[in-house]
C-alpha cells in the first residue's frame, strides 16, 4: 500500500466545507498527486454536520479508508464525528479564540490556530477556512505554492485582490503554525511529482460523456444526486448545439427527452429513486415506439424518500423490471468514474443501434466523489459513435410496403427496424405505445402481436450475441474465493485485496457493468469455492440476478447504513464471510 | 416543402373508430386544412396525441406522428421543437388529456411558450371509458361517477392559459368548419405556443354540450369587432362564463418564442462521427 494521506474539513453546512475541500483536492492534483474525495452530508442546506475529505497518494486510490491523519474541525461534533478515524498521529487544526471549548483526546495532536483573527488581518473573516489550509500545508509538508494555484483557479473570476488577499491568508495559517509548533514528529511530508491529474466526479463524467457522445437535448428535474448532471450540461451543452430543459417534473422530462429523441437527436434524462418511480409510465413507450433513450439513475438510499443525501444500491430491481407490461431495455452500471464517462459514450450507442431504453445505473457514491486521472483516461479519439439503422432519404425506398408506406417498425432477423426521423421524405409514420403493425398502425391481431413483441425482444438477443457484455477482473483469477460486484464497490475491493493479501488470503474480483444483458459467470463461479456478492443493499438484488442465472447459492455483503463500502472494512467482512457456512 | 400539398395529404388511409357524428372529425379535418393551408407538408409536420377518443388523431392523420401516454403530450411534443426547429409541432389532447391529467404540463408549456400549436377538442366528458366527469364538465352534470353532478366549479382553460402567461389563446368550435380552420391556422401562424380550445361535441355521451347548444350560444370574437392585442379587452371576455365564445381571445403582438429566447436554432439530429473536434477542452477543465 502505497504511503497515502487522510485529511478532513468539517463544520456546519454554510461553512464552505465543500469548497474548502474542493481548493486543497485541487491543490493535491496539481502538484502530481492522487486524490480520492468523500462527503458526508446531511439533507438541509445550512446547518448540520458536513464534512470533505480527502485521500492523496502518488499511487491511483479509489477508496476511503477508516484513518485520517489532519483534521480541519470547525466544530466539535466534527472531531466526535470522526473519532473512529483519528489515531495517535493525528493532528486537529481549530481555532481556540472561537466561543466553543475544544475537546481534544490527549494522544492526538491539536493545533490550535486563530483562524478568524488571522483571516480578519488578510481581509474578511470569510477566508478562515483558506487559513486552516496553509496550516495543514505546513503541517504536511506540501508546498503551498501549488495551493496558491488553486486558489488563482477558484477566485481568479473575482478579481486580483481577492486572490492575493486568499494567498495571504494560506501564507498567515502556514507561518502560524511555523512559528508556534515543531510537528516534524507527527511526520507528515506530501511527496509531489511533474505530473498533474485532471479531478473529477461522476456525475461530471457523465455529462461529458453524454457530450462527447453526442447528446443534444436534456431535460431532467432537480433531485440529489442527479442534479449535477444537470448542472454540468448546462451552460456546456449549448456550444455544441445543444439544450438542456428543467422541466416541470420527471414525467415531462422523460417525454420531452423522448420527443426530441423521437425527432433524432441524441436525448438523455437524468434522475433518481423517486424520480425514477415517476419516469416509469413512460419506460414502455419509449421501448414500443423504438425510441433510442438514455435514461440515468444515480441511485441513493431509498424506499420514499429514504436518506436522500447517503449512498445506496437499491433501484436495481427498478432497473431491470420496473414498467408495467414486459420492456425490453438494456442496463449498463458504470463501476468507476472513468467508466461513468465511457459507458456514458456506450450507452448512446446502444440506444440507437438497438432502439429501445437504456439504463445508466450509478450511485451516489460515484457522484459526489472526486477522483484524480491522468487527461488520457478521456481520450475524445477513442469516442466512437454508432448511429445504428439511421435511414437516409435514398434507403427509404428499400422499406416501404406496396402502398408506400414506411415499415418503421419492420420485422426483421435482429429485431432492429429502420428508422427514418422526421424531415426524411416519404417515411412519414405514426409511433405509438399501442400494440401495432410494422407500420405503426395499432392492432389487436394475434399474430402482429407476437411478431411485434419477439422482435423487440430479439433486440436484446442480438445484442447479447454481437456485442461484448465483458467484465473487469482483479486480485488472483485461479483464487479459490470469488467475489462479485456491481457499481461504485470496485474502488474498495481493488484496495481490499491489498489487505487480504497481507493476511494471506487471496481472492478473484469480478466486477460487473453490464446487468441486462450480462456476462455470464457460471464457470468462474463454478470454479470457485466461495462466491460472494458485495452491494449496497439489504437484499442483494444482484446476488438474486447471480442466483438466477447459475442456480447456485451465493454468500452476500450487504451494506445498506447510507455509506459506502471502505477497503479496509470490506477486507474484514470478506474474511468473516469466508468463514461461514454457504446458505442452503 | 412543396407548394402543392392538398389537405388531404394528411389524410392516413386507416378510417377512424370516432362514433359517427363525433365532434373530432371536423376538429382534425380543420387541422389538416390549417396545416396545408400554412405550407406544411406530411414529411416536415410531426403530431403528437396523447390517450382517450382524441389521442386517436395520429392515426387517421398522416404525418411524423407520436401517439403516447396519458396528459403528456406536450412535453413530447416540447423535446420534438426543441431538437428540430424546422418541423412544424402539433400536439392534439382532450379536455382529460389536457386540463386533468396533464394540466402540470399545460401550464408549463403555455409559459415556456414554445412555438408549436396546441389543439385540445373539448367535449367535457370522458368519453372513451364511456362518460364520467371531465375537468369542464358543468357542475351539475351528471355522469356515471358524479350521479349529483361534480359540483365543483369546470376548469376554464382559457382563463388558466391567460394566467400562466399565454401568448395566443383562440377557441372554435369543430362544426364551424371554415371558422376553425381559419383559428388553427392563425395558431400555427403565430409565434409561440398557439392554444385553441375546440368545442368538439360528443354525441354519445353529452346530451347538454350538443351541436345545437353551441351552434345557438356561440358568440364570434369577429363579428363583434373584439381587439385579440387589447389584454384588457380579452381578460373581460375569458372570465365571462355567461357566454361561449369563438375566434382569437388574445394574441401577443409581442411574443418571443422559446427557441429565440434561449438560442435554440441548430438541428440537434446532425452529430460527427466521434467527439466533437475540441471535446479535449471538457476534460482540460478538470485541471
Amino acid at each position: 500500500m502505497a504511503e497515502d494521506l487522510n485529511w478532513a474539513v468539517g463544520g456546519e453546512a454554510g461553512d464552505g466545507i465543500d469548497s474548502t475541500g474542493k481548493i486543497f483536492a485541487q491543490a493535491l492534483a496539481r502538484a502530481g498527486r492522487h486524490v480520492f474525495t468523500s462527503k458526508d452530508f446531511a439533507s438541509r442546506i445550512r446547518g448540520g454536520y458536513t464534512a470533505y475529505k480527502i485521500r492523496t497518494s502518488v499511487e491511483q486510490v479509489q477508496s476511503v479508508v477508516d484513518r485520517l491523519d489532519i483534521l480541519v474541525a470547525l466544530t466539535q461534533r466534527t472531531i466526535d464525528e470522526n473519532l473512529d478515524e483519528l489515531h495517535e498521529g493525528s493532528a486537529i487544526i481549530y481555532d481556540g479564540e472561537r466561543s466553543w471549548e475544544a475537546e481534544i483526546p490527549d494522544e492526538m495532536t491539536a493545533v490550535d490556530v486563530p483562524l478568524k483573527s488571522l483571516a480578519e488581518e488578510a481581509g474578511g473573516a470569510i477566508m478562515r477556512n483558506i487559513v486552516a489550509l496553509g496550516a495543514a500545508c505546513e503541517i504536511t509538508g506540501f508546498d503551498v505554492e501549488y495551493l496558491d494555484e488553486a486558489l488563482e483557479k477558484r477566485f481568479g473570476g473575482k478579481g486580483s485582490k481577492i486572490v492575493e488577499n486568499n494567498k495571504a491568508a494560506a501564507r498567515a495559517g502556514q507561518e502560524y503554525v511555523q512559528e508556534n509548533y515543531d510537528l516534524d514528529h507527527l511526520g507528515y511530508n506530501i511527496e509531489t511529482t511533474d505530473s498533474d491529474y485532471v479531478l473529477l466526479n461522476g456525475n461530471e463524467a457523465i455529462g461529458m460523456g453524454a457530450i462527447a457522445a453526442g447528446c443534444r437535448f436534456y431535460a431532467g428535474y432537480p433531485i440529489t444526486p442527479a442534479t449535477s448532471i444537470m448542472e454540468y450540461l448546462t451552460g456546456r451543452i449549448e456550444e455544441y448545439g445543444g439544450h438542456v430543459v428543467q422541466a416541470e417534473d420527471e414525467l415531462s422530462a422523460i417525454n420531452m427527452s423522448l420527443g426530441a429523441a423521437r425527432a433524432g437527436a441524441r436525448s438523455m434524462t437524468a434522475t433518481s429513486g423517486a424520480g425514477i418511480d415517476l419516469m416509469t409510465e413512460t419506460f414502455g413507450l419509449v421501448a414500443t415506439s423504438e425510441t433510442p433513450l438514455v435514461i440515468a439513475d444515480v441511485q441513493r438510499s431509498g424506499p420514499s424518500t429514504g436518506m436522500p443525501t447517503k449512498q445506496e444500491q437499491g433501484d436495481l430491481n427498478m432497473a431491470l423490471y420496473g414498467g408495467h407490461g414486459e420492456v425490453p431495455r438494456f442496463v449498463v452500471a458504470p463501476t468507476s468514474i472513468t467508466e461513468c464517462f465511457w459507458k456514458t459514450v456506450e450507452a448512446f450507442n446502444l440506444a440507437e443501434k438497438y432502439q429501445t431504453p437504456v439504463f445508466l445505473v450509478s450511485d451516489l457514491a460515484m457522484s459526489v466523489t472526486e477522483q484524480t486521472f491522468p487527461p488520457e483516461a478521456f481520450d475524445m479519439d477513442e469516442v466512437e459513435i454508432d448511429r445504428g439503422k439511421l435511414v437516409d432519404e435514398d434507403e427509404v425506398d428499400e422499406w416501404l410496403d406496396a402502398q408506400g408506406h414506411f415499415r418503421a417498425h419492420a420485422v426483421t432477423d435482429d429485431g432492429v427496424s429502420p428508422r427514418a426521423i422526421p424531415g426524411t421524405t416519404d417515411a412519414a409514420h405514426m409511433s405509438t405505445g399501442l400494440e401495432h403493425d410494422e407500420l405503426g398502425r395499432r392492432t389487436e391481431a394475434e399474430d402482429e402481436r407476437v411478431h411485434q413483441v419477439d422482435k423487440r425482444n430479439r433486440k436484446v438477443e442480438t445484442a447479447r450475441d454481437d456485442e461484448d457484455w465483458d467484465y473487469r477482473e482483479f486480485g488472483d483469477p485461479d483464487a479459490d474465493n470469488l467475489i462479485i460486484s456491481w457499481g461504485s464497490n470496485e474502488g474498495a475491493l481493488v484496495e481490499a485485496l491489498d489487505y487480504l493479501r497481507e493476511d494471506g488470503i487471496d481472492v478473484h474480483v469480478i466486477s460487473v457493468p453490464y446487468i441486462h444483458p450480462r456476462p455470464d459467470l457460471t464457470e468462474e463461479i463454478e470454479a470457485a469455492d466461495e462466491t460472494i456478492v458485495v452491494e449496497c443493499n439489504a437484499n442483494g438484488q444482484f446476488a438474486d440476478v447471480i442466483e438466477h442465472d447459475v442456480l447456485t447459492r451465493v454468500k452476500r455483503i450487504n451494506k445498506y447504513t447510507g455509506v459506502r463500502f471502505k477497503a479496509d472494512e470490506l477486507a474484514d467482512d470478506i474474511t468473516e464471510k469466508l468463514s461461514e457456512e454457504v446458505p442452503a | 416543402m412543396s407548394s402543392d400539398v392538398r389537405f388531404t395529404d394528411f389524410k392516413s388511409d386507416k378510417q377512424p373508430t370516432w362514433c359517427p357524428g363525433c365532434g373530432d372529425f371536423g376538429t382534425m379535418n380543420g387541422m389538416m386544412k390549417a396545416l396545408a393551408n400554412t405550407g406544411n407538408d406530411p414529411d416536415n409536420t410531426f403530431v403528437v396525441a396523447g390517450i382517450g377518443c382524441s389521442g386517436k388523431i395520429g392515426t387517421y392523420m398522416h404525418s411524423y406522428a407520436l401517439h403516447g401516454v396519458h396528459g403528456r403530450a406536450l412535453p413530447v411534443g416540447t423535446g420534438v421543437k426543441m431538437a428540430r426547429p424546422d418541423i412544424e409541432v402539433m400536439v392534439a389532447g382532450g379536455d382529460g388529456d389536457g386540463y386533468s391529467i396533464g394540466a402540470g404540463h399545460f401550464v408549463h408549456a403555455v409559459r415556456r411558450n414554445v412555438d408549436m400549436t396546441y389543439v385540445v377538442m373539448d367535449n367535457r366528458i370522458y368519453g372513451l371509458t364511456k362518460g364520467q366527469a371531465s375537468p369542464t364538465s358543468r357542475s351539475d352534470f351528471e355522469t356515471s361517477t358524479t350521479p349529483e353532478g361534480p359540483k365543483q366549479p369546470p376548469v376554464n382553460p382559457l382563463a388558466l392559459a391567460l394566467a400562466s402567461g399565454a401568448s395566443f389563446i383562440a377557441q372554435s368550435f369543430s362544426s364551424d368548419a371554415m371558422r376553425h380552420a381559419e383559428i388553427v391556422e392563425k395558431a400555427i401562424e403565430h409565434d409561440g405556443f398557439g392554444f385553441v380550445n375546440v368545442f368538439s361535441p360528443c354525441v354519445t355521451f353529452n346530451d347538454v354540450d350538443t351541436y345545437d347548444y353551441f351552434r345557438d350560444s356561440l358568440v364570434d370574437l369577429e363579428e363583434e369587432g373584439h381587439d385579440p392585442t387589447d389584454y384588457e379587452a380579452a381578460k373581460e371576455v375569458i372570465l365571462d362564463s355567461d357566454k361561449e365564445y369563438q375566434g382569437v381571445l388574445y394574441q401577443d403582438e409581442n411574443s418571443v418564442p422559446y427557441h429565440e429566447q434561449h438560442g435554440v436554432t441548430e438541428d440537434m439530429s446532425e452529430i460527427p462521427d466521434g467527439a466533437p473536434e475540441d471535446a479535449m477542452d471538457l476534460v482540460r477543465e478538470f485541471y
